[in-house]
């Protein structure tokens, strides 16, 4: 019984990685078919594999600078996705166990994230042309900020809820100040939520594409945009082989980062257990 | 829950930040967003826009694409939502065991989410396509036909699976993290008690990662309904505007209209709706647990 | 991150802008479509220019390329807040009457008229002024299989079964033509001939594809059909004319391709990449498609049957026959840093010497005269391109307003629901006219 439990978790693990990995599996698979190939052969199967795909997307930097793109990405991903983390902790305390903001303040604020957010592309445009943060990774970084904002702020909020209050209350007869209840009590026992925020904010900055179309020009241009430089959604020719090149590179760092961060979450998770 | 024993402007100070950091960033923008819903305003006057008072709102209103949008985005949020949430809990519960022996399995369930949402599309694109796509040419091999997954009558059912693919991973993180804090002294305790393993389930597990699983629907919830990327690069607005979102009608006014007081207008009776949307579901949730 | 650090990394951001600033004033920053032909016909123009002995040190090109999805959209954001990030930048027929408040008319080479001809010259114009220079301009091709339809014509035996398709779908008999002589009809003909699904005996499983994406492009396409009976977005006193018969044949006969399965079953998202994988699988007879897939199209290794496929220009109507063209091209920027520079190079590609370097580094130029015969032995290609433009290229009437994108959208959203079912033609005809008229008014 325990071993067809077993043989049947295997199963549908497998089904399912299969099942939701299929759209990578068809783009890892047509990164290394030539163009010819992507034209006659249809199926997973590789007749005659090459990197060259992978190659001239690396290769070309005169045309396009793609470790450029990648370092833009990750500077303003990580000021879009830390610094929401510090803003939001504190108000997510103030939410979470007293209540304060959480009629108003709070709503607004999730809000913003059911909000198409380009809307502000033109006012933004303007006020950073005003402040010189036009094109720079800060400038990315800081909207990334506000995008990742409603998300960091309900993950936190969720799990500072999660953190039984009597830790804080003992700490506070022993006559912890608050900011010492917030960082060495509370941060600790939610670092899952911290961690899931730092996976989910940092995933999103590292796609997000509007933003990076509309703010930047030549210094500061991020990977997602860079990487249309391939192919154009509408009106264009797609070079199939090197957009699939292009795309695997692109999901390769928030990968890595995600396999460090799992890490992370099994070993708090098995560091105490504190639900409930 | 009112010990408040700190200063006073204990928490104004909490709330600074977070303020101060939206003030600065979406301060000037919101307001002149607000003043553009409500003028003549294209691209070749985004400095001097000429007030005309309700127009935009009026056109908004009156325009069927708006409300067709809108259901879209609605049905598009429910139905998604639902499917990642059901999938994502069942996995995550299912797994667990498998998971915790070896937690390297669960970063390949969390692929999906690293692609970029419009790179996906585009991917699509090409996997879906009859000829040159893996999908079409497996089910032509094996038997002998393959539908049409972009057709006006296919095409809603298509992006469904493709935005639950996606995202599902992203319910399964969450419920597994809350599934596996449960404290093991209460599954010990039940255990001893006789609870049955689905009861165990159903009367203590499920109850205690209900509220994260609410938080995930809602999350995508909200995701769904502001779907634009990958349907943008896939389909576009779809034939007769059959996969046009809110977020792909407010961005097609903007920027291919032209007609930004309109867009504004739309974006800001979304904000406002879904404002008080959320506004009364927090005090009601908050009043069902009292 | 503190107050202060925020600052500091502010005031670095700004001094960065600066420096930026004061590096680009020193030459001509011109923004190009990145990544196909036209990026390397333009490094090579620009490396032909600063290599000139008058190019003086601060009139020195350098190029600029962001990316190409959403290009104009940004480009639009980009004019719109008036930036000076380049001093010329890239232009479109269709979006000329968008772009030009944002920008300063320029003066072309005195030969300008003789190396392109005034058809193309006036893709670049709008209200009377000449906004850019031309550089690449796109048509439309049929491109056909000979290898099929040669077997058509010299199968006497598939005549009977060709006509009878023809009364079936058309009311009338009809004899298969080579497509030099073809009308609309016998395309529409020939694409039902090689349809699995209309014969079985087809040797591919469709006979032609049709782009039928909500996209504004595919209208561009779409267009050439029913130019041929005539159509026109408005007459001359501006009364919008898209509800007219010269419409609605076309989109009739659109619409029944796609339900007699004459066009692969998820044309409705079909453009450009699709529609070219589709007839590259060997499985379509002909298609219309731009002058820019040719290379695509008729490449061995990349394309099966390549070797047996031609092209002619579009079919004929009865109002003769017509291929949609639109142009892109440069401009100059009205906050341009250095708008004597842009000027100087932007004049220079205007000459016949400049229009020659572009055409022979893959560029696709529609160029005349002596201009052509310079490179006829280089680019047949553009020979062809050169005489359908001059003789069939037309545009719309009220294709370079400054709403000319929004028409071709509202067309598309409309045209598209009607081929899709969910509008009926009349429903669809009267949501363009109104939209048209609010649009072009």
């Amino acid at each position: 019984m325990a071993l067809l439990m077993h043989s049947l978790r295997w199963l549908v693990f497998l089904l399912a990685a299969f099942i939701l990995n299929f759209p990578i599996i068809s783009t890892v698979v047509t990164s290394l078919k030539s163009r010819a190939e992507v034209n006659a052969n249809a199926g997973l199967s590789i007749q005659q594999p090459t990197l060259d795909n992978f190659i001239q997307v690396l290769t070309v930097t005169d045309r396009l600078n793609i470790y450029g793109y990648l370092q833009n990405s990750l500077v303003a991903a990580m000021i879009g996705t830390i610094l929401p983390i510090i803003i939001c902790f504190p108000i997510a305390y103030a939410i979470a166990r007293r209540n304060y903001g959480s009629n108003i303040l709070f709503p607004l604020v999730i809000n913003l994230r059911a909000l198409p957010l380009i809307i502000f592309s033109i006012p933004l445009y303007l006020m950073y042309q005003f402040m010189g943060l036009l094109d720079t990774r800060l400038g990315l970084g800081l909207i990334l900020a506000v995008i990742n904002l409603p998300l960091t702020l309900l993950i936190l909020v969720n799990g500072i809820h999660d953190v039984p209050e009597e830790l804080d209350e003992a700490a506070k007869i022993e006559g912890a100040s608050l900011w010492i209840i917030l960082s060495r009590v509370v941060l600790p026992v939610c670092r899952p939520a911290v961690v899931v925020t730092f996976i989910f904010g940092f995933i999103t900055a590292w796609n997000e594409f509007l933003f990076g179309l509309m703010l930047t020009t030549r210094d500061a241009v991020p990977m997602t945009v860079g990487a249309s430089f391939f192919f154009s959604s509408g009106g264009g020719g797609i070079q199939w082989g090197m957009a699939a090149a292009i795309i695997i590179i692109a999901a390769l760092p928030p990968t890595l980062l995600g396999l460090v961060m799992y890490r992370q979450i099994s070993r708090s998770m098995l560091g105490g257990a504190v639900k409930g | 829950m009112n010990t408040r024993i700190g200063s006073q402007y204990e928490n104004p100070i909490l709330a600074a930040p977070m303020i101060v950091f939206l003030l600065l960033l979406l301060g000037f923008p919101s307001l002149l967003n607000i003043i553009y819903s409500f003028s003549a305003v294209g691209f070749s006057n985004i400095r001097t826009p000429e007030f005309q008072g309700l127009q935009n709102y009026q056109a908004v209103f009156n325009d069927p694409m708006f409300w067709q949008a809108t259901r879209f985005s609605l049905k598009f949020a429910t139905l998604t939502a639902l499917a990642e949430c059901g999938l994502g809990l069942f996995l995550a519960i299912f797994l667990s065991p498998l998971l915790r022996q070896r937690p390297w399995l669960l970063a390949i369930l969390m692929m999906p989410m690293m692609v970029a949402p419009a790179m996906m599309g585009l991917m699509y694109r090409l996997v879906l396509h009859e000829f040159v796509g893996p999908l079409p040419h497996y089910l032509f091999k094996w038997f002998g036909d393959s539908p049409a997954f972009l057709s006006a009558s296919n095409v809603f059912t298509t992006v469904f699976v493709i935005e639950t693919l996606q995202w599902t991973p992203f319910v399964l993180l969450l419920c597994y993290m809350a599934y596996n804090a449960i404290n093991p002294e209460i599954k010990e305790a039940a255990t001893v008690d006789g609870a049955r393993p689905h009861q165990l389930l159903w009367y203590i597990e499920l109850p205690l990662i209900l509220p994260t699983v609410a938080v995930a629907f809602f999350i995508r919830f909200i995701d769904g309904f502001r779907i634009f990327d990958n349907i943008f690069v896939l389909t576009g607005a779809g034939a007769g505007g059959s996969t046009t979102s809110l977020s792909i009608y407010i961005y097609q006014t903007f920027f291919r209209a032209g007609d930004i007081g309109k867009a504004l207008a739309a974006s800001v009776v979304l904000f406002v709706v879904s404002f008080l949307v959320l506004f009364i579901a927090i005090r009601v949730l908050r009043r069902g647990k009292r | 991150m503190n107050g202060t650090q925020r600052f500091r990394k502010l005031a670095a951001g700004v001094a960065i802008a600066t420096a930026l600033a004061g590096y680009a004033h020193a030459e001509v920053t011109v923004l190009g479509w990145p990544g196909g032909p036209e990026e390397t016909a333009l490094r090579a123009a620009a490396q032909a220019y600063n290599a000139l002995p008058d190019t003086a040190a601060d009139e020195q090109v350098s190029l600029l390329f962001f990316n190409r999805d959403g290009f104009f959209d940004k480009l639009q954001a980009d004019m719109a807040a008036g930036t000076d990030a380049f001093d010329a930048n890239l232009l479109a027929t269709y979006s000329i009457g968008r772009y030009a408040p944002f920008m300063e008319p320029i003066e072309l080479d005195p030969g300008a008229a003789d190396v392109f001809g005034d058809t193309v010259l006036e893709t670049m114009q709008f209200e009377g002024e000449q906004y850019g220079v031309p550089l690449d301009l796109s048509a439309h091709f049929m491109y056909y299989r000979t290898d099929l339809i040669d077997a058509l014509l010299e199968d006497e035996s598939a005549h009977a079964r060709y006509s009878a398709i023809a009364e079936e779908y058309l009311g009338q008999a009809m004899a298969p033509k080579h497509p030099d002589d073809w009308t609309w009809d016998d395309y529409v003909v020939t694409s039902l001939y090689f349809t699995q699904a209309v014969n079985r005996d087809s040797p591919v499983r469709y006979g032609t594809v049709l782009q039928m994406q909500n996209l504004l492009f595919n209208m561009m396409v779409f267009h050439s059909y029913p130019r041929a009976y005539g159509a026109d977005w408005m007459d001359a006193d501006g009364t919008i004319t898209v509800d007219s018969d010269a419409y609605r044949l076309p989109l009739e006969r659109y619409k029944m391709l796609l339900d007699a399965g004459a066009t692969p079953r998820d044309s409705l998202s079909y453009e450009f990449p699709e529609a070219n994988a589709a007839y590259n699988s060997g499985q379509v007879a002909v298609m219309l498609q731009w002058n820019g897939a040719a290379g695509e199209l008729m490449d061995p290794d990349n394309a099966m049957h390549a070797e047996n496929v031609a092209v002619v220009a579009p079919p004929a109507g009865p109002e003769g026959r017509f291929t949609h063209i639109h142009g892109l091209g440069l401009g100059l920027n009205e906050n341009a840093r250095n708008p004597e520079g842009a000027r100087k190079f932007l004049e220079w590609l205007s000459t016949e010497d400049a229009a020659v370097i572009y055409a022979r580094n893959s560029g696709a130029p529609g160029l005349t005269g002596n201009a052509l015969a310079r490179v006829a032995d280089d680019r047949p290609d553009l020979v062809q391109l050169g005489e359908f433009a001059s003789s069939y290229g037309f545009v719309m009437n009220g294709g370079t307003s400054a709403s000319a994108l929004s028409v071709y959208e509202a067309q598309a959203q409309a045209f598209t629901g009607y081929w899709a079912g969910t509008q009926t033609l009349d429903e669809a005809l009267r949501n363009v006219e109104r939209a048209m008229a609010d649009l072009l008014e």
